[in-house]
């Protein structure tokens, strides 16, 4: 997209966001249910941060980053949040009209969670231990790359596929040395382990070596060809929203619990402060927030490919992340 | 007159409808809150019914029914669809033979399917809103529906058959007169069964796709790890399909009481 035309849609933007009468509406899917980790999106809406760009947003809860992606694919939602990893897969293998927009997480998630004075206190330990995961986490793709990068081979190490709401009580009572979780939950996880008596760590994957894009916001390409102005508002709107969430986390968490009371305001704000170092960290200071850097994108790719088993150059990982948006302010 | 001996009253009592089911639920009740104290197992793993007892207030009053009329809606617009589908469907399949053939072998490979496999490919391709829930709670429910019907049409007495085409009654007379009433106790039975299941099929639907709805409400909750408030949500719906049956069975005993086995 040329500059004459992201400066027309950025003044498009402006425009439309004083002078719509009937705001635009936009169905934004979610890769997972609602909380604190998605709170920017709770905040847009709460905030009136979209109501002030024009916008009418509806949410859609998803069932992981495939169904969410799926569902960008099928048009039934607009834009959304989804791992990248899995985009680049979807795209390389099944050409699916999705574009990632801007970057949320600038680190993986991913991470081994144990008990504090077991018998794994780093990666490396975790050969021959079992190690518990739920079957459809996107960490199970990167999880042969962090092993190889630290000597180990997946047949070291027993892995068992549980239902998520099952791992922490496994790793309480011993059933299994550790588990995969993503570091989005680490408060949660530290209180069921204080309830079982336990100190609970995790050992993320990025500080083992595995430096990769993760979450990040993804639309479908028919939304950003016939809509781009609203999209443009959109994202604009979106970063505001994330910026506002680490600035004012109890705003940020009261504006989830707004929405959806089933949460209480303790789990919100223990995941979103869980979170935002996964958004702001050393790489947004040098990158700022949203961007894809050209060569971490690469390595992103690279990884998602070697990990998944894909030909590398079945995508070329710039065709798939349009910049534009996030630029436009 | 005759006094009353206490073992006498206590008969008497345990002879009143349902007093033994509620007497051995409270039992287990009391059990499972008195194990969850003395062993001090944790709420992660089991929690005792006082803390799933308290976790009903902590979502309020409004929200409770929120849950419950999603999910209620989609089990019972699932239910009434697979009714109007099933019931032609049976009589259609009992009039020609050929249909029948043809259609059977169809209706055991769509049961056949796994409805939890296929329910993510039905909502991408309906998209959002209640039709792909609606979709796949009527999946789960129209076979027994379908199979009770045609065994019911197709076991009329061949003596009423033959009197009536005796009497040259039409196709139309013969099934809506004498193969239907005398399907209704299987129809019933049928009913029974499947709202029942639009329960679990609405519930299947809102693990699939949903903002809202019991099941929702348990997979939310699983997903932060409240695990007493995932056991109210299972309360919830326990009490809901047994309320929905009870609706069925009085249904049937108002407007064909001559369908209620004697013994029921």
């Amino acid at each position: 997209m040329s500059r004459t035309k992201l400066a027309f849609y950025a003044l498009a933007a402006t425009l439309s966001a004083g002078a719509a009468s009937a705001a635009d509406k936009v169905i934004f899917q979610l890769d997972w249910l609602p909380g604190g980790d998605k709170a920017p999106i709770y905040v847009c809406i709460h905030e009136g941060f979209c109501s002030e760009a024009g916008l009418e947003v509806e949410i859609a809860s998803g069932r992981g980053s495939t169904d969410a992606i799926s569902r960008l694919a099928a048009a039934s939602s607009d834009i959304g949040v989804s791992d990248i990893g899995a985009l680049m897969a979807a795209r390389a293998n099944e050409g699916v009209k999705v574009t990632a927009v801007m970057s949320l997480f600038n680190k993986g998630p991913h991470a081994f969670y144990v008990a504090k004075g077991g018998s794994i206190a780093s990666v490396a330990d975790v050969k021959g231990k079992t190690i518990a995961t739920s079957p459809f986490t996107s960490s199970n793709v990167y999880l042969p790359l962090v092993l190889k990068d630290a000597g180990i081979d997946m047949a070291d190490v027993k892995l068992i596929k549980a239902d998520p709401g099952a791992l922490g009580p496994m790793l309480m009572t011993g059933n299994a040395d550790g588990i995969i979780a993503w570091m989005t939950d680490l408060t949660r996880y530290s209180n069921q382990g204080k309830e079982a008596g336990k100190e609970i760590i995790a050992l993320p994957w990025s500080a083992a070596g595995l430096e990769l894009y993760s979450a990040s916001l993804i639309a479908s390409d028919g939304f950003l060809a016939k809509r781009p102005q609203v999209a443009a508002r959109f994202v604009t709107a979106y970063k505001k929203s994330v910026e506002f969430a680490k600035d004012n986390p109890e705003k940020a968490a009261a504006a989830v619990t707004a929405i959806v009371p089933e949460l209480s305001s303790e789990d919100v704000q223990g995941s979103l402060k869980d979170t935002l170092p996964l958004i702001f960290n050393e790489v947004t200071e040098k990158d700022g927030l949203g961007v894809f850097e050209t060569a971490r994108l690469a390595e992103t790719w690279h990884r998602v490919s070697e990990a998944q088993g894909i030909d590398p150059v079945k995508l070329d990982p710039e065709t798939m992340v349009n910049r534009t948006f996030a630029a436009t302010e | 007159m005759q006094s009353r001996t206490p073992v006498a009253f206590f008969k008497q009592v345990l002879a009143l409808p349902g007093i033994t089911t509620i007497a051995a639920l409270i039992g287990a009740v009391i059990l499972w809150e008195a194990a969850a104290r003395l062993l001090s197992i944790p709420t992660y793993l089991l929690p005792p019914p006082s803390a799933i007892l308290g976790s009903f207030s902590s979502i309020g009053f409004e929200r409770w029914v929120g849950h419950i009329a999603a999910t209620l809606r989609v089990a019972l617009i699932g239910y009434a669809m697979s009714i109007v589908i099933a019931i032609p469907l049976a009589v259609v399949m009992m009039r020609s033979p050929f249909l029948s053939r043809t259609l059977y072998p169809l209706l055991v490979v769509v049961q056949s399917t796994p409805v939890v496999a296929i329910a993510p490919i039905i909502i991408v391709v309906l998209g959002a809103g209640d039709a792909p829930r609606i979709v796949i709670t009527c999946l789960i429910t129209f076979f027994p529906l379908v199979v009770s019907t045609a065994t019911g049409l197709a076991a009329t007495p061949p003596e009423l058959i033959e009197l009536s085409r005796s009497l040259r009654a039409s196709g139309f007379r013969e099934t809506t007169q004498i193969r239907l009433p005398f399907a209704v106790p299987y129809i019933f039975s049928a009913l029974k069964i499947s709202i029942t299941l639009a329960v679990i099929g609405a519930v299947v639907a809102e693990f699939c796709a949903s903002e809202a709805g019991v099941g929702y409400f348990i997979q939310l909750s699983t997903s932060l790890f409240k695990l007493p408030q995932a056991w109210a949500g299972l309360l919830v719906l326990a009490a809901m399909s047994l309320l929905l049956f009870q609706a069925v069975v009085l249904t049937q005993k108002l407007l064909f009481p001559w369908s209620v086995p004697k013994n029921s």
